[in-house]
């Protein structure tokens, strides 16, 4: 059993609540909680993509193989060019190798947090089969993180089955934890199965949560009320969403705003303006990048029809 | 067994209560008692409220009158008392003797002026109360009666009798005849009633009998420790059954007046209920050292009293208060072992759920909890030691009502609730453990509370509220701890509001009202039990006790609503209307007047437009409100809502508001008002009312000298002639002092003679003349006055004026302009007043704005969508959706060892690509090179760079993004059409653009063209025509709708353009009125609506009369009269007519014929006369002349003219 700040510290990350986080206090090097809490502390500033405080807070000179794993996630992460983000990768794999020899210094937990933070990179760089290998999957390893990778990279190739598959084998262990309900309303979210009830459900429940608040929850609850095709709703969610984020919108945020401004109206000045602040502000992100694809590859695509003068009165 | 449910007990100091009596409609039970008084309690409060003490020895029949105030009892004196019990006249009417022995019972006769009484002298007699003669003697019984009732419609008497016998009398004969009422003439009385049974059996004494309220029943109650049930035919009386088990003389044994039940009381110190159709024992309530004597029924409710060795007990034999719980508009609640569901805004009323076969059928279950997104209802139930049962509702309540034993899941628990949508808790009170089930109903997890734990309740998201029997602790089940705590008495039941942001905790006299985290609460005590609660949608907690709705404010504040006869349990709030369930479990509603708190909650909350509403629209006036106000220190309120004037002046001086303290002193015009005022004026620098006061009182001294402080010289000289009338020289003296009048003080010194000092004022003033002459009127000259050391020249003069202070009135206290003043003062508010009125959530802020205007947006649309739902039924086709759904299931099987090497599976958009026929999925699904083929395909669009917006927009909007996890990129969601649909053969993507949304920019290009912007109009039309390409129909009627919209949209495009096109020709070739003619001829054949055809119609018109072409004019405008436009409208039309007729040429000879049938090539803006030759655009058919072939058509500019396309493709159904 975690302690309680533990506890809450995890409860928090799981739900997305990072700006909290990076403010936590930490507590003596020597306490047993040290190296989890500012395991989650970094992750939480990497999640905000702040990557040089992760430099600042982790020890250069640390020996203990989760922390020098966080560290090397955060290098990937912040890296531009290609070789960083290379030695980066290659500097988790090292680790990866090193916790499976049996004279590593490592507690059963730290291996876990390093086997994660190795496959957050490997799933971020793309190597599908290499994140799913770290991180273990159908072994019989209970790190509900890494399960919840494991699904994550399953659903997003497209691979729902396998993904409640290995939901449903961590049913067994995982007792009832928040993470595995998160797992559950991933699949949810992608399947559709149930109308998005479930998904819409833990969100919804979640927001009523009484010892924690965080904008991704609202943001969270409004994709599944935009799943459910109840876009007013939405709007709503986004709103106040942005309201909880003090007026500006994350780019997940914005990107969905973006999304539900489109539907159904016949007024997409609203939806245009949406869409240059997310593209100017994050270009970056997936959406953006995604829709430029499009937006080349429809030029291209439309210079294949030739096109017949336009049809006026010779007179 | 279980607990007798005790209302309320009394103790007599061992007196033994032998008689006992309901009041029909009041809480109020009559009890005989052994010491010769006669007691009459409420025990809805547990108050005596009256004693009645004549009899001499032990009393032991009493009754109330069913419909009057009137008792009556008999007791060992042999007499018979009839007592008025109304408090004001509260005594013994009269005294009916004639009984030899004690008498054992009396009852009244429900209908008839009788009186039914039986004694140990062996009769029964029937009195009449209006004569108060004795007009019957039962006589035949062989030892005593010890008790006689009427049956409750028949004219039968059944008696119970030492000699071993029950008796049935048949006494109809007493109301055919007038029974002689002479006294002394009994022996005649025998022919009226006769013994009609006499029913044997009892091997002892019997001590009661009585009927069954509806059924031709007795039941029976003896000295041989037997209960007997007894039934009647119209000729004989026979005996059913014995219930044994009482060991000892059994006193009274009762039908239940509305459940087949029987309930006696005995000598052996029990109460017990049995099972009237099968005779065995339910329930037992065991006493330590009372035996019991009698037992009385309410003729209406589930309440029984019970007299014993030393005082009475009233209970309940189950609980009342049925299971219910709230969700949206809907309360599913339980009644007569059926759960139902009662929607609020239809009244509909249906049983879903039969649970008569969870725990003891004579128990009804305890509570309930509904689980919105499983449909499912988890039921506890107290018999058994305690049951749960977890069941789910169908889904819709047709044909037969499952009975829960069929795929419900039970278990044994105390209490149980949902703490979210997949896991509920239930709590083991003994063991002290709670489990965490899933709806498998195995258990996930399970925790030891930290508290002794009585009940646990919803305490939010991951959290319990766990009751202990002095606190309530708000627990985290996932962390296992204790989040908070609040000390209370122990917490029944807790209800949250709408938002889940307040929690109301109700415990036997207090509510606790707590945040959702408990960080803040409020504690209210009630004197009188609190039964149940309900938040009303703005905020406030209105909640039931045993004889009120009441209403508590977040903040603590507490107040009467209405008072209720029985109690209720409130189940939702809404507006004036209150909803609850009565204490058969039957939904009821309850009008009550929410204006009292609703304007604290304003007041609370500043929330002015509304209390200014609620003063204008309701009669919240009187004292109370008033108290509150000022008590609140809200004085300036209280004012708005005073008549009174003595009232209003006392606010006003207090809140400071001169005007109304003004106003309203004038009108009580009383000195010590005008002092009041004057003082409260003074402080605050309102000059002018203070002299306005001072004015009023006659206060000149203060008069005058505020007009020296003011510096009003006008206002002391006036003051000086006053005093002069009034005569009085010290007034005077003062205000020519104070006006710096040196002459003035001088006559005023003269005219009382102080020829001295005047003498010497004029001196030192340089009044020499004056002074000469003082000295002559006091008989005197200069050298009388010469040992008078001479003085320097005065320097007494008033101050001199800095600022004109008496002109300026300074402004008055700004709390007397309020919002009310203004309000109040215009009469009325800004917008209109009543429409502002609001009362919801503070929070409601962002998120209400996109709600406001979806709403907005759903009163136009509403047709449509119906529509548009309608057309999705079709698709629910049960038997296709079976094979998608085990597609799926396979994969797994076959590929689930595959692991780590993990091939991509097929994603949702390929899957959209392949559902669908229309471009707009294609577009939406991403594939953009598809799309395009289909466009081309189907309507031979070959421009495609003008749809880029449209294709971008509408990729963009089909897709979600949702990062579940950090670092990792987040989830690409597609947004389907049909969110219940996730089969992958029939998923397809939102429709983006609706044909609804399409028609709503149309209407915008309507208000164009109507407001001649026809460049704005054109664009509209083309970007109609160009969305419409995007717009995926999903039936046949929408298909037709999309076809009729794109033939609609051509024609407009095209009549503007034509205008448009008319316009440049007369500005740039003005001398071409011939082209410009037949532009605007041509124009008044597209297919327009009605007010637009009249726009062309009469441009056209215009146009014509002005190239003289007077005949085509007048033609123009009969067409313009067929439309029937406006009156002024038609009037030119006639001119026109008329001019037409008047000169029938045509000066400018033009090509147009508008006999024949033509279409306008959308080109050349030349007609197409039917039967010539034409091509057509293969989207939006425009006809054009046959050289236009293949060229790129000019209206929508997206398709090139002529070329083959397939048109719309059929809707998948």
């Amino acid at each position: 059993m975690d302690s309680s700040e533990l506890y809450h510290v995890k409860q928090q990350f799981i739900l997305g609540a990072y700006k909290t986080l990076v403010d936590l206090t930490l507590p003596d090097p020597s306490s047993p909680e040290y190296t989890p809490l500012l395991v989650y502390k970094a992750r939480s500033h990497i999640a905000l993509n702040d990557t040089q405080a992760v430099v600042q807070i982790v020890p250069a000179d640390t020996e203990n193989v989760a922390l020098k794993a966080v560290a090397a996630l955060a290098r990937y992460v912040g890296a531009t060019a290609a070789a960083d983000k290379d030695a980066a990768l290659e500097e988790l794999r090292d680790l990866c190798v090193e916790i499976d020899s049996d004279d590593v210094e490592a507690d059963e937990r730290e291996k876990g947090y390093v086997r994660v933070l190795a496959g957050t990179a490997f799933a971020r760089a793309g190597e599908v089969e290499e994140a799913l290998e770290t991180l273990g999957v159908s072994t019989n390893t209970e790190n509900l993180e890494a399960v919840a990778i494991v699904v994550q990279v399953y659903l997003s190739i497209n691979r729902p089955d396998l993904a409640r598959k290995e939901f449903d084998r961590a049913k067994r262990w995982a007792e009832d934890d928040l993470l595995l309900q998160l797992i559950e309303a991933s699949i949810g979210l992608v399947t559709g199965k149930d109308a998005y009830n479930d998904c819409n459900s833990f969100y919804t429940e979640q927001l009523g949560n009484p010892s924690l608040s965080s904008s991704h929850l609202l943001t969270a609850r409004g994709v599944t009320r935009l799943l459910k095709g109840e876009v007013p709703a939405a709007k709503s969610d986004f709103e106040e969403a942005v309201s909880q984020q003090g007026g500006t919108p994350d780019a997940e945020t914005l990107a969905n705003m973006t999304v539900a401004a489109g539907l159904g109206t016949s007024k997409l000045a609203e939806a245009e303006q949406l869409w240059s602040q997310l593209a100017s502000q994050h270009p970056e992100y997936p959406m953006v990048a995604d829709v430029t694809a499009k937006e080349a590859l429809f030029d291209e695509l439309a210079t294949k029809f030739v096109v017949p003068p336009l049809a006026v009165a010779s007179a | 067994m279980s607990v007798m449910l005790t209302k309320f007990e009394s103790k007599s100091n061992r007196v033994k209560v032998t008689g006992l009596a309901f009041h029909p409609t009041q809480p109020l039970l009559a009890a005989s008692l052994h010491n010769g008084s006669v007691q009459l309690w409420n025990y809805r409060m547990g108050v005596l409220v009256d004693r009645f003490e004549e009899h001499e020895g032990p009393v032991r029949g009493v009754a109330i009158h069913p419909s009057r105030a009137l008792l009556v009892t008999g007791g060992d004196d042999y007499k018979i008392k009839v007592w008025d019990i109304r408090p004001q006249n509260r005594r013994c009417l009269f005294t009916l003797h004639g009984h030899l022995d004690y008498v054992r019972t009396v009852q009244f006769h429900h209908e008839m002026p009788w009186i039914l009484s039986a004694s140990d002298d062996q009769t029964i007699r029937i009195w009449n109360s209006t004569s108060r003669n004795c007009i019957a003697i039962l006589t035949g019984h062989s030892h005593y009666v010890m008790s006689a009732q009427f049956h409750p419609k028949e004219d039968l008497v059944v008696s119970a009798s030492q000699d071993q016998t029950v008796r049935v009398w048949d006494i109809s004969g007493l109301r055919k005849n007038t029974p002689n009422s002479a006294p002394g003439t009994f022996d005649t009385f025998d022919n009226f009633s006769t013994v009609k049974y006499v029913l044997e059996g009892h091997d002892r004494g019997v001590n009661y009998a009585t009927f069954h309220p509806t059924l031709p029943l007795i039941v029976s109650a003896a000295d041989d420790r037997q209960i007997k049930i007894w039934r009647m035919s119209e000729t004989k009386a026979w005996e059913v059954d014995s219930c044994r088990g009482h060991f000892n003389n059994v006193s009274t044994a009762l039908f239940h007046p509305k459940h087949e039940l029987i309930v006696s009381c005995g000598e052996d110190k029990t109460v017990r209920v049995w099972d009237l159709t099968k005779r065995s024992a339910v329930q037992t309530f065991r006493r330590e050292n009372d035996r019991f004597w009698v037992l009385a029924a309410h003729p209406e409710l589930n309440l029984f009293a019970a007299g014993h060795d030393s005082g009475l007990i009233v209970f309940k034999l189950e609980r009342e208060r049925p299971a219910f719980a709230m969700h949206g508009d809907t309360v599913y609640y339980v009644r007569d072992k059926y759960v139902r569901a009662y929607d609020i805004n239809t009244g509909s009323d249906i049983g879903l759920l039969s649970v008569r076969k969870f725990g003891s059928p004579y128990v009804p279950p305890r509570t309930l909890s509904y689980n919105p997104a499983e449909r499912a209802v988890v039921l506890t139930i107290s018999s058994d030691n305690g049951l749960f049962e977890l069941t789910p509702l169908p889904k819709d309540a047709v044909g037969e009502v499952k009975d829960s034993s069929v795929d419900g899941k039970r278990g044994s628990g105390h209490s149980a609730i949902f703490v979210a949508r997949n896991r509920f808790a239930v709590l083991n009170k003994t063991s002290q453990l709670i489990e965490v089930r899933d709806l498998s109903n195995s258990v996930v997890k399970t925790i030891k509370p930290p508290v002794q734990t009585n009940e646990i309740f919803y305490g939010g998201t991951a959290s319990l509220i766990l009751s202990s029997t002095s606190s309530v602790v708000l627990y985290d089940i996932q962390q296992q701890k204790n989040i908070a705590e609040i000390t209370t008495p122990p917490v029944k039941y807790a209800i949250w509001s709408a938002d889940g942001s307040l929690v109301a905790l109700l415990s036997k006299h207090t509510i606790t009202i707590a945040n959702k985290n408990f960080s803040q609460h409020t504690l209210i005590h009630e004197t009188i039990r609190i039964k149940s609660g309900a938040w009303d949608d703005s905020g406030v907690f209105i909640y039931s006790t045993l004889n009120h709705i009441k209403y508590c404010l977040a903040q603590g504040d507490h107040g009467v609503i209405c008072t209720l006869d029985n109690p209720v349990y409130l189940t939702r709030v809404k507006g004036k209307t209150v909803h609850c369930l009565d204490r058969s479990a039957r939904p009821r509603t309850i009008t009550i007047d929410p204006t009292e708190y609703r304007f604290k909650l304003a007041l609370l909350r500043n929330n002015h437009e509304e209390m200014l509403y609620i003063i204008r629209t309701s009669n919240l006036l009187g004292q109370s409100i008033i108290a509150y106000l000022q008590q609140k220190g809200f004085p300036e309120i209280a004012l708005h809502f005073v008549q009174d004037k003595n009232t209003r002046f006392d606010l006003a001086i207090e809140c400071g508001n001169l005007d109304v303290a003004l106003e309203t002193a004038r009108a009580i015009d009383r000195p010590e008002c005008w002092e009041r005022l004057a003082q409260q004026a003074l402080k605050q620098g309102a000059h002018k009312t203070v002299e306005k006061a001072y004015q009023q009182t006659k206060n000149f001294d203060r008069l005058s000298f505020l007009y020296l402080a003011t510096g009003s010289i006008d206002k002391l000289s006036k003051m000086q002639k006053i005093a002069d009338a009034r005569g009085d020289p010290m007034s005077r003296f003062h205000n020519a002092l104070y006006a710096g009048d040196v002459q003035g003080r001088i006559s005023v010194l003269r005219d009382v003679g102080m020829y001295p000092l005047a003498y010497l004022t004029a001196k030192t003033n340089g009044l020499e003349d004056l002074a000469a002459e003082i000295l002559e009127a006091a008989g005197l000259t200069e050298a009388d006055v010469d040992d008078i050391p001479s003085y320097g020249t005065s320097t007494l003069k008033p101050p001199p004026v800095v600022t004109a202070t008496t002109d300026l009135n300074w402004p008055s206290l700004s709390a007397g302009e309020s919002f009310f003043d203004r309000a109040l003062a215009n009469g009325n508010l800004e917008n209109g007043g009543e429409p502002s009125y609001v009362n919801g959530f503070d929070s409601a802020g962002v998120a209400a704005s996109a709600a406001l205007d979806d709403w907005a947006r759903d009163e136009e649309v509403h047709e449509d969508l119906e529509a548009e739902e309608g057309a999705w039924d079709l698709d629910a086709d049960g038997e296709e959706v079976q094979p998608g759904v085990e597609q799926e299931e396979e994969l797994p099987e076959v590929e689930a060892d595959l692991g780590a090497g993990a091939a991509p599976g097929v994603s949702e958009v390929e899957l959209w690509v392949r559902n669908s026929p229309f471009a707009a999925d294609h577009a939406a699904a991403g594939s953009f090179e598809t799309a395009m083929q289909l466009l081309s395909r189907q309507f031979g669009v070959v421009n495609f760079a003008l749809l880029k917006p449209y294709f971008l927009s509408t990729y963009r909007s089909s897709h979600a993004y949702l990062s579940t996890l950090p670092t990792l990129p987040p989830l690409q969601l597609h947004l389907r059409r049909n969110p219940s649909e996730s089969s992958p053969s029939r998923v397809l993507p939102i429709t983006v653009r609706t044909l609804q949304s399409v028609r709503s920019e149309l209407s915008e290009g309507f208000r164009a063209v109507s407001g001649a912007k026809l460049p704005e109009a054109q664009a509209v039309f083309r970007s109609v025509l160009r969305t419409l390409l995007l717009v995926p129909v999903s039936s046949d009627n929408e298909a037709k709708e999309w076809r009729d919209l794109v033939t609609l949209t051509r024609e407009y495009l095209l009549g503007v353009t034509l205008e448009i096109e008319r316009r440049r020709v007369a500005q740039d070739e003005p001398d071409n009125v011939r082209r410009s003619l037949e532009l605007a001829a041509y124009f008044t054949h597209c297919q327009l609506q009605p007010p637009h055809l009249q726009i062309a119609l009469r441009s056209a018109i215009g146009v014509f009369a002005k190239a003289n072409n007077h005949a085509t004019a007048a033609r123009f405008a009969r067409r313009l009269l067929e439309l029937n436009p406006d009156p002024k409208i038609v009037a030119q039309a006639r001119q026109r007519i008329a001019a037409g007729d008047r000169n029938p040429r045509n000066a400018v000879d033009i090509t147009y014929d508008e006999f024949t049938e033509f279409e306008i090539c959308a080109a050349s803006f030349t007609p197409i006369y039917k039967g010539s030759p034409t091509v057509r655009c293969p989207y939006t058919n425009a006809a054009f002349l046959p050289e236009f072939n293949g060229k790129l058509e000019p209206l929508t500019q997206l398709t090139e003219i002529g070329a083959p396309s397939s048109g719309l493709p059929a809707p998948r159904s």
